[in-house]
Order: C-alpha cells, then structure tokens, then sequence
C-alpha cells in the first residue's frame, strides 16, 4: 500500500479548480486592504502617498501576489482517493504528503467564502480528531465537486462503499431559521442594546457639544463591535438551516459567506442551552455543542466551524432538538441547589443555581443576565473534580466540575453545600460507570 | 471537615517525601541567594542599609514560609486506585479531589526534571478529552511511577470508551 517515500511527488490524482489561484489573489487582495483601510482611518498611510493611490496598489498587488502563489500552490497540489485513504500532496519548495484514514476522519465539512462563492467555488475542510494540526483543508473545489467528496468521504467514514448509498442524500429539514428572527432576536440581546444606545449617545453628544474628534475616539471601538456582533450573529446566521441525514445534523448557514457542516450524533459531548435576559421573558434561546475536535480551532476564520447548533428557537423546538442529539433529556431532574450560604459568592446569582442528574443525564443551571444550563450525557463524562477554597470551607461549600472536552459547554455547580457536593460526585461517578458498560 | 476528601474506599496512597525536599531546595536556591545579596548590599552601601536589611529579612521569611509550605503541601498529596476510576487529591488551604474513570484516559505522561531524577523521582500525569482535567501526580518514587503508568496504561485499554 505505501509507496517507496512518504512525501514522493505522484503525478497522479485530481487537481483542484484552476480558478483557486484567481480566488487566493482576491483574498489576499481584500486582506491587504482591509488593513490598509484601518490604517488610514487611524491617519498612518504609506508616508506622502494619496490613500486612494496606495488603496490601489495594494488591491492590484495583493491581487498579483496572491494569483502567483495560489497559482503555484494549485499547481503542486493534487489529491488521491483510493481504497483505504485520502491522500493530499502538496507543497512548492516543502514536498508535504497527508494521508487521512477514512475511520479516523471526525467531519467533514464545506465552506464557501464570499469570493469562492461568486465563482461557484467551495472549500472541503476535513477534521480528524487530534490536536491544532488535526484539520486539512481542500481548496477549491466545484461547489458540486465538493459536496459529491463530502458524500464519499463520509460514506466511507460510515464504513459502506460509496456507491451502495444513494446518489442524492436523503436529508429532512427540521427548521429554517427565518432572517428576520435573527434580526429581531440580535436587536433583543443586551450587548446589542448597550454598543447601540452608547454609539448613539456619543453621536447626539458630539453634535451638541460640537466635539466631533473627541467622540471620534468612543465611536470607533463602539461602532467596530457593532460591526462585529452584526457580522457574527446576523450575515453568519442568515438561513440557517437544520436538517437531518444519516449519521448526524447538518447546518446551514451565512449570508455572504455559505457554511455547511456535519455534526455526528455520536459525537455530541454536551449541549448547552443559553438564554440570554431579553431573550427569556419571550421564551427564546440559543442552543451551543460540545464537538470534540472543533473547540481547537476557534473562531479565527468568520466562517470556520462553530458550536452553534441553534441560533434563536423556542423551547418546543429546542427540547426537540436537544432530545435528537441526547435521548433521555430532561431539565425536570431531581436538583441539588446552592444553599442560601454561599449568598456572600454571588449576592443574586445564587438562587439560580443548581444541578441535577437523571438516568441518562447530567444538567447543571447557572446566571441570571444570561441563564445557562449545561447539559453532558453520563457517557461523555470525561472526569469529576470536588474543590473547596479556605472562603467555602469556613461557610462549608464546596465546587462540582464534570469536566467535558473544550467548547461552550461548562457543566459546574459552584458553591453547593459541602456533602451534598460529595454526594453528587460520587453519585456521578458511579452513573457515569453504569452508562459506560 | 476532612472526611469531605477523603477515598470512597480505601486509603490515600501517599507521595514520597522526597518532594518535600526538592522543592525546599528550589526554595533555597534563590532565597539564599537574595538573602547573601540583601547582606552585601548592607555591607557595601552605608547610605542603604535599610533596603539591604529588608531584602534579607523579606527572603529568610519567604524561605521559612517555603519550607514550611513544601511540607505541608506533600503531606495533602494523595491518589487511589479503584476498582473504575483514579482519585487524585491535593491541596490544604485550597483542597481539590479528582476522579478520572480509566476508560477516559487518553495517554499517561512519566516526566523528572534533572533535581526529581537525582533524587528518583517522577511526575505522573494522566490526560482526558477535557483540558480541565487536571490529573498530575509528582513526586512518585521512579518503580511505583513506571507501575503506575503502566496500570493506568493497561487499565484504559480494558476499560477504553472512545471520546
């Protein structure tokens, strides 16, 4: 199976779309604007030249640069799919050959930036479970192309030859989250509220007092968050949309940029359901997951994988949702709450505190702005951590931890009555045993 | 109070003494170095005594704070081997009990550092999926450390779950 060398250039397997290159100068070319333009307003620019000149120079020289390397890099890169493996090779001066083994691949999903998009073009992104290395990416494919490998790849993750499944996947949607529900809701949410009224204050300010440049100085960070929270709950939101397949979710969403991800049942390490102040007195939340694997990347890429699984529903749809991923789910579960004690930890927070568990589940509920309530299936259940600082000791409390791979969900119970938090690790430990065998 | 970190079962194992020791003379080191410079400083400039005096004072106290420390802190140490899961506990002002059920392991770290190998001893780590699990035992004396690896080793792949 393996050739002489490991990083052997083959001259055989299939190219990516030779528009990459023209997609990679665009990229560059809108990066190196983007941080020219912040340069500018900030009144740096490139020393005597007018901003409109160097505007120019560094689109048409982001755009060359970025053409002669995407054109290099697509040159030196091809990918094999054989029987037992993906193989990429690429690489210029640095030969790199990655082979990525059907069963060790975690997800695999696509991605379409704006630029890509225009072009019908589409980035593959395939996760494998591991460290900060552990994502390959494919770019870029006929948006067509991608989805088709999509199918193979997860096919054969799912261990069926590719041809056995049918042609088109079956897919039912569950929910299309129309826009203006996103709208509405992001105009609803706290921190919306307060980067909004602030901006506006400070421009009615500006005016009344005619300190323009003085207010200038609030208005820029006050408008770029904005700009940010807009960006990251509104254009990447947009038509969002779950539907379900064999093997897992699949999400939708983005309004300039299009993601498409995959998120295995088997997979789901926790949910968290999220209602923010606002939010609640309407009965709406907002539904985040614990991937193992997709924590470790972040957010740096806008439209990189991210652990929303809902990004505003009601409690009907939600509890639907949430009982797909973990069966057996129930918030009614018998609760050990913190006791009026630890009052001096959290003056308002503490009556809103507690956890509890049921055959299937461990649920633990905290915050008041924003209510969280955790929830990590007894078999996910990676370890359990009782601690106590010389404060708790002297008030007899005591923190819970159910720890959980990285991501947004945060199973603790802070601040319980000391022997009930024994109790409850103990009793965690030995369900977390029997969901095991 | 103190049955709250207790094992459910069974006895704490406790580390070896010996960490005690390398950590007072990590301790040591600087303090007996910033005590020496605190006495020239006094020596040499008249006009300074006071800083110099405080120096030392400040590192003879942050040494005896140290020693005393680094005693107490070795004698908290301790873990248990059930029968599904390791317990690892810690701390005196701040206590702390872990429970890692074998299944989760992901691999187990050995390490000594130069001063630990003079005096035969290891740290034993133990990593999850979750990066808050903090499961670190120093101060294990090089045999029960290799054992202990090698258990832990064989009883994650017995009990192994996947993620």
């Amino acid at each position: 199976m393996a050739p002489e060398s490991d990083v052997a250039t083959e001259a055989v397997g299939l190219r990516t779309h030779p528009l990459t290159s023209v997609v990679q100068g665009a990229l560059w070319a809108a990066a190196a604007s983007v941080g020219l333009i912040g340069s500018i307003f900030t009144g740096d620019g490139w020393g005597d030249m007018s901003a409109v000149l160097s505007l120019v120079i560094s689109l048409v020289g982001g755009l060359l640069l970025g053409m002669g390397f995407g054109f290099l890099t697509w040159l030196f890169t091809r990918y094999v799919i054989d029987g037992s493996e993906l193989r990429i090779n690429s690489g210029i001066v640095t030969k790199a050959s990655r082979r990525i083994p059907y069963e060790r691949l975690q997800s695999v999903d696509i991605a379409e930036p704006l630029v890509a998009r225009i072009f019908g073009l589409a980035e593959l992104r395939i996760e494998m479970a591991g460290g900060k290395d552990s994502r390959t990416s494919l770019r870029f494919l006929r948006l067509a192309d991608a989805r088709d490998l999509r199918r193979v790849l997860l096919a054969r993750a799912h261990g069926t030859a590719p041809d056995e499944s049918p042609v088109a996947e079956q897919r039912t949607i569950i929910t299309v989250v129309p826009p203006e529900r996103i709208v509405i809701g992001t105009v609803l949410s706290l921190d919306f509220l307060f980067a909004a009224a602030g901006s506006i204050a400070l421009i009615v300010g500006a005016i009344w007092f005619g300190q323009l440049v003085v207010a200038l100085g609030g208005i820029i960070p006050l408008g770029t968050w904005l700009a940010q929270i807009i960006a990251k709950r509104i254009l990447q939101q947009w038509e969002f949309a779950l539907s379900r397949g064999h093997g897992g979710l699949r999400i939708e969403r983005g309004l300039l940029s299009r993601t498409s991800q995959t998120i295995p049942y088997a997979r789901v390490q926790g949910i968290a359901i999220k209602e923010p102040f606002v939010w609640r007195r309407l009965g709406w939340l907002r539904l985040e997951v614990d991937v193992a694997g997709y924590a470790a990347h972040g957010n740096d890429e806008g439209v990189a994988s991210s652990s929303i699984l809902l990004p505003i529903a009601d409690r009907t749809l939600a509890e639907s949702v949430i009982a797909e991923l973990i069966p057996g789910f129930d918030v009614d579960v018998p609760r050990t709450a913190a006791p009026r004690r630890s009052r001096p930890f959290a003056p308002i927070g503490w009556r809103y505190r507690w956890v509890g568990a049921n055959e299937r589940t461990f649920v633990a509920r905290e915050g008041w702005i924003e209510r969280t309530t955790s929830i990590v299936p007894h078999h996910k259940t990676q370890s359990v951590e009782l601690r106590q600082g010389p404060l708790q000791r002297r008030r007899r409390l005591a923190t819970v931890e159910v720890h959980t791979p990285q991501g947004p969900v945060d199973a603790d119970g802070r601040n319980l009555d000391a022997d009930e938090a024994r109790g409850v690790v103990l009793a965690q430990l030995a369900r977390a045993r029997a969901a095991r065998s | 109070m103190d049955d709250l970190f207790t094992p459910p079962s069974g006895d704490w194992q406790r580390v070896s003494p010996k960490l005690a020791t390398i950590r007072r003379i990590l301790i040591l080191i600087p303090s007996s170095v910033l005590v020496i410079a605190g006495v020239l400083l006094s020596l040499l400039l008249a006009d300074f005594q006071w800083i110099g005096g405080l120096l030392s004072v400040l590192a003879l106290g942050g040494a005896v704070w140290g020693w005393l420390w680094a005693g107490r802190n070795q004698r908290s140490w301790g873990y248990a081997e059930n029968a599904d899961d390791l317990l690892v506990t810690r701390g005196v002002m701040f206590k702390r009990l872990v429970a890692i059920p074998y299944g989760r392991m992901q691999f187990v770290d050995v390490e000594a550092g130069p001063l630990a190998r003079a005096y035969g001893v290891a740290t034993v780590t133990l990593h999850t999926a979750s990066p808050e699990t903090a499961a670190d035992i120093p101060g294990l004396p090089a045999a029960e450390a290799t054992r202990l690896r090698n258990r832990l080793t064989e009883l994650g792949e017995a009990h192994g779950a996947g993620v």
